[in-house]
């Protein structure tokens, strides 16, 4: 939103600060300023001037002028504009002034004669958007500055800073501010008017709750034209364009006390009531803007006996609108209910000025407010006009605002400092609030109406109210009682830490992935569409679904480091989001969290790194085991996948990806699902005596058909039931002569061993032979 | 030639042929040949038993002596051989260890990883308990319950992924309060960072998904004075120095009063510069004294107790940490980006 800094000077009468300095105070008390920024500083270089007599220039379109500056002499001017003929009064931009962009202007040669600066068309010099001709004044003396248009300053306040302040959409609301920072009075722009005579209009609101309040006024012998120049340029410098009298006039006051209002001509509304109601399914509007709408049942429109000629608080129709020959005016300043409109300027993509402010809860009050200003406007835009009949005013009674009870003791412990009673009532009177003693300890405190829509309620909002006034600076920062416990500690947290921190130690760089997901893309994994939850409105097709595995977008980091890497090693700490319940009581999907870690390599045969996978479960997960997988998923190598597990239970997966997905080179994936792991995290260790008596080893080489895994065998070996077994150790593994070709030999270390003696030579020759036994019952050889 | 004249033959011989040896192989057989078991000089001793009874001990002297020069002769070369060879071998030893080491460096956690950790011992030390939260919220928990009903403008803040079944992913970390003053009750210092998510297109200095870290405490007496003392400490922690704070109005529903926290500049010290736009304050976190409403929410009775809440964006701390200028590079997985935070 852009403040000019005169206007609220002129609506804060005396103020003495700065623009600069200005943007600073309202930024430490009362909204967010972006920037101040002078407006038109040139105009100082700007004059009245008449022009006497205009000579044709020889081959060129170009007109030599003379013109009487008043004091400041008579000139010679070069100008193009069709307009410059004898007798006018226009702009005069004197030599030496800079214009916009950094355009200097001097005494020049132009068509071989001199130049003295030059005579300005509107949009040269920030007036309006004209550059058909020079602008033309009706009133004031050659030599004088532009009536009414000055150099200015632009205050540009973040909007999202006024969200919640319905009155600051108004030039109005922020100089009270301004008045009550820096304690000069306010000076309020509108007339009090009487207003008499029978409504001409009738309003019929269908829902109180959508439109609390319609008011309209109805005008007659109404000329329509560009508004005065000065009124031109104060739109113009905050941004708006300058169309005509009268709807110049509508936006000014908006952008003066905040509260939009819409005029109709008069002659092309149908009959002479005008509904507030529910739009017809389906019903279209063609709006100003040229668009043309299609509403829902939910859309409030301002009707006629003919249908929607307005989408309430929105926009208004085309065919209704003001035009050259509009001699009558319907003028309608309403309120309506600021979800119905944010609801509706959403639903159609359109925010105007209007809806941005109703969508603030604007003040009930304010309807006839507007109107009576505009009519002042008006008089001075339009001579001739004329009220048709009294005021039209259609509302539903207002509650009166609630009586907040401030208890001043309760205020200084909220602040953290003590503060004036005096200061208070002060303050509080400063921003209109109205304030009663309540006792000696309280105040009886009322919000003035525009902040009793939606800001102000319960005596929180006054601690602001007084903070901010007081200067948040003037608080002395007093140190918290100290925490009388611990606070509890996260182990789960601590876990994931722990593992981020060994998966980084064995040379895994982390990354952050998205959570989302395409389609396309599960289906490339496998995963089906319909076990993702879908997002409804993705920023991008490509991000449509929750990821339920972190594997898609680790394989995309495979693909776009290999193009710079021809080895490298990352992993992801992130939430799987599955479909069904969580453990949260809300229903809410289930989140959980896995490590992923990748490996490639550009060169090899892939098993190195798989091996490296597989440490590095066990450096996350000791006592992980590697089981065969079921089948293979399709992004894995159909012979080199495989279940982690612990405890029995499965934790993960470790695989090589499928040639189909990973071109060039070899990657490898490990997938630990580290819920699963940190509840069954190992239990504290717990220290195991030192071995007393001498353990006894052999090796047994077993002969198997090449594709038995060695963990096979050793499992037989581990579950022979010999009593005296401490452990089997793989120690290597043959192939070749004398085994046959698709036969290897298994070579594993036994260790035998008792807590309370020495083995016997029988003890250890029948544990021997117990485990030579199973190997063989299980149809293995034993190789001497 | 008699016995004496052969020892002394072999003697001149032997330690002329040790002193002229090459090498220790060379020594080992001039010491089997002449001292050994069966050597030369084990055969003189032999012939002992035919020299004069009287002669006998002279020549058992000159044996002796024989031996035991050909001994010191032989051991003598032997460690002269022994250290040539160990100085030898040492100086083939050679090594370069400017190359590098074999196996992996270690790689490097996330910088925003890195960010939060730190921020988590910090709040740690200070008392606060660290939450989770889900990702996937309730609109409760996101909105209503931090005093956001669903007409409120402030949803027009925050661009929401909807998802299927009336979910959403969080907004901010905000709906961590509630859960946690239900969990843990008053009083309360707990902290919860997390990924975030707005429906915002990105650029570099745009993010859809994001970090942030929500902060907040209650107890009886908690007033802008103790939040103000508090902040301070904090980033004095977070930035290492002492850092000047002023709080400005700011609008978030679910505190009231509601601050927007600055710092002045750490670049220019206030005086200005582009950093902080020329105003010698730099935005950092929004806070403010928890709104009676939210405490409801959590289940704490807002008559008995109050509260601060703040925000602080980890993506932002970590961008300022590092300088990281392109806030996409976070979640690109580029590792030639990543690989720097080792
Ligand atoms: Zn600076």
């Amino acid at each position: 939103m852009k403040f000019s800094a005169n206007w609220i000077a002129e609506l804060a009468p005396g103020l003495a600060v700065k623009p600069h300095e200005l943007g600073a105070l309202i930024t430490t008390k009362t909204a967010e300023c972006e920037g101040t920024e002078a407006y038109a500083p040139f105009l100082d270089h700007v004059r009245l001037a008449r022009v006497l007599d205009v000579r044709p220039v020889e081959g060129s379109k170009n007109v030599h002028a003379t013109i009487d500056a008043g004091p400041l002499g008579r000139k010679q001017v070069v100008c193009g504009a069709p307009n410059c003929r004898a007798g006018i009064l226009t702009a005069w931009v004197m030599p030496g002034a800079e214009l916009k962009g950094g355009r200097k202007i001097g005494t020049a040669q132009v068509s071989g004669l001199e130049s003295e600066g030059m005579l300005a068309a509107g949009d040269e010099i920030g007036v309006n958007r004209e550059h058909d001709g020079i602008l033309e004044f009706s009133e004031g003396a050659p030599g004088d500055p532009l009536p009414g248009i000055a150099p200015d300053h632009i205050i540009e306040i973040d909007n999202k800073s006024l969200t919640h302040r319905p009155d600051l959409w108004g030039h109005l609301g922020m100089a009270r501010e301004v008045a009550a920072i820096t304690g000069v009075a306010l000076r309020d722009p509108v007339p009090e008017v009487e207003w008499a005579g029978e409504p001409p209009l009738r309003v019929e609101i269908e829902d109180y709750e959508l439109c609390p309040r319609y008011s309209a006024l109805v005008f007659e012998n109404v000329t329509i034209g560009p508004s005065p120049l000065w009124l031109q340029y104060r739109l113009e410098s905050i941004g708006l364009n300058p169309i005509s009298n009268i709807v110049d006039v509508t936006n000014l006051v908006m952008a003066e006390l905040a509260q939009p209002t819409h005029a109709f001509d008069a002659d092309l509304l149908k009959g002479s009531t005008i509904y507030v109601r529910r739009a017809r399914p389906g019903e279209r509007v063609q709006a100003l803007n040229e668009e043309e709408y299609a509403l829902d049942g939910q859309a409030l429109v301002i009707s006629d006996e003919g249908g929607a000629e307005a989408i309430a608080g929105v926009i208004g129709g085309r065919p209704t609108g003001i035009h050259s020959g509009t001699r009558r005016v319907v003028l309608e300043s309403a309120n309506f209910q600021a979800a119905s409109i944010r609801k509706t300027s959403s639903r159609l993509k359109l925010r105007t000025d209007a809806s941005m402010r109703f969508e603030k809860a604007q003040d009930p009050h304010n309807t006839v407010r507007a109107l009576a200003r505009c009519w002042e406007l008006f008089q001075m835009v339009s001579p001739g006009i004329r009220l048709a009949g009294g005021l039209v005013d259609n509302a539903a009674p207002v509650k009166p605002p609630p009586v907040i009870r401030l208890d001043l003791a309760w205020l200084n412990r909220k602040i953290g400092r003590a503060v004036d009673r005096q200061e208070v009532e002060r303050i509080l009177r400063s921003l209109a609030f109205g304030v009663e003693p309540e006792g000696a300890e309280a105040l009886a405190v009322t919000a003035p109406s525009w902040r009793a829509t939606k800001d102000i309620s319960i005596a929180e909002d006054l601690v602001e109210e007084i903070g901010r006034m007081i200067g948040y600076a003037s608080i002395p920062p007093r140190p918290p009682l100290a925490p009388s416990e611990p606070p509890p500690d996260s182990p789960e947290r601590e876990y994931q830490y722990e593992l981020r921190r060994r998966a980084s130690a064995q040379g895994f760089t982390e990354v952050y992935n998205y959570s989302f997901l395409s389609e396309e893309l599960a289906q490339r994994f496998g995963f089906p569409p319909e076990e993702h939850i879908q997002v409804l409105n993705p920023i991008a097709s490509d991000q449509g679904l929750m990821r339920i595995s972190l594997v898609p977008r680790i394989v995309r980091n495979i693909e776009d480091n290999a193009r710079h890497m021809d080895s490298f090693r990352l992993f992801e700490m992130g939430n799987e989001i599955h479909k069904r319940a969580g453990a949260t009581d809300d229903g809410l999907p289930a989140e959980i969290p896995h490590l992923v870690a990748a490996l490639y390599a550009k060169d090899g045969g892939g098993e190195a790194g798989l091996f490296e996978l597989k440490r590095l479960a066990g450096i996350l997960a000791p006592g992980v085991e590697v089981s065969p997988a079921g089948a293979a998923r399709c992004f894995e190598h159909p012979r080199r996948a495989w279940t982690l597990k612990s405890h029995g239970e499965t934790v993960g997966r470790v695989f090589e990806l499928h040639p189909s997905h990973c071109e060039h080179g070899r990657g490898a994936i490990l997938d630990l699902d580290v819920a699963a792991l940190f509840r069954l995290r190992p239990a504290p260790v717990k220290y195991k005596p030192l071995r007393r008596f001498p353990v006894s080893e052999f090796d047994l080489s077993v002969v198997a058909g090449s594709r038995v895994e060695a963990g096979v065998v050793r499992s037989l070996l581990l579950r022979a039931g010999v009593p005296t077994l401490l452990g089997v150790e793989f120690v290597g593994q043959y192939e070749g002569a004398p085994l046959a070709a698709d036969e290897k030999s298994l070579s594993f270390r036994v260790t035998l061993g008792a807590a309370d003696h020495t083995l016997s030579a029988d003890e250890i020759t029948a544990g021997r032979e117990q485990a030579i036994a199973a190997v063989q019952a299980a149809g293995y050889q034993l190789r001497m | 030639m008699s016995l004496a004249d052969t020892l002394q033959e072999l003697k001149e011989s032997a330690t002329g042929r040790i002193a002229r040896a090459s090498s220790l192989d060379e020594l080992e057989a001039i010491r089997v040949e002449t001292v050994g078991r069966k050597g030369v000089l084990a055969g003189a001793g032999k012939e002992m038993a035919q020299v004069a009874k009287d002669e006998r001990a002279a020549m058992g002297q000159l044996l002796n002596a024989v031996k035991a020069a050909i001994e010191s002769a032989l051991e003598e070369r032997t460690s002269a051989f022994q250290a040539a060879a160990l100085t030898a071998r040492l100086d083939a030893e050679w090594m370069d260890l400017t190359v590098p080491a074999p196996g992996v460096n270690p790689g490097a956690l996330h910088p925003v990883t890195q960010v939060q950790r730190y921020l988590e011992d910090v709040f740690t030390s200070m008392g606060f308990a660290v939450l989770s939260g889900p990702e996937v919220e309730t609109e409760f928990h996101n909105f209503d319950a931090l005093n956001i009903p669903p007409t409120h403008p402030a949803r027009d803040m925050q661009d929401t992924f909807w998802l299927e079944g009336g979910r959403l992913l969080r907004t901010h970390t905000s709906p961590v309060q509630v859960r946690g003053m239900k969990r843990l009750g008053a009083p309360l210092r707990m902290i919860a960072p997390g990924r975030v998510f707005r429906n915002e297109e990105v650029d570099p200095s745009h993010e859809h998904t994001f970090y942030q870290l929500e902060g907040m405490m209650v107890d009886r007496e908690v007033s802008i004075a103790h939040m103000l003392y508090f902040m301070k400490t904090l980033l004095k922690e977070i930035f290492q120095r002492e850092v000047t704070v002023r709080l400005r109005p700011g609008y978030f529903p679910f505190v009231e009063p509601g601050f927007e926290l600055d710092i002045q500049c750490l670049l220019c010290g206030g005086g200005g510069c582009a950093v902080c736009k020329y105003t010698g304050w730099v935005e950092l976190l929004p806070c403010g004294l928890v709104h009676p409403n939210v405490l409801r929410a959590g289940g704490i009775d807002p008559g008995e107790w109050n509260g601060f809440a703040f925000g602080l964006g980890l993506t932002r701390l970590a961008m300022m940490r590092y300088g990281i200028d392109d806030i996409r590079l976070l979640q690109s997985g580029d590792l030639r980006f990543l690989n720097q935070f080792r």
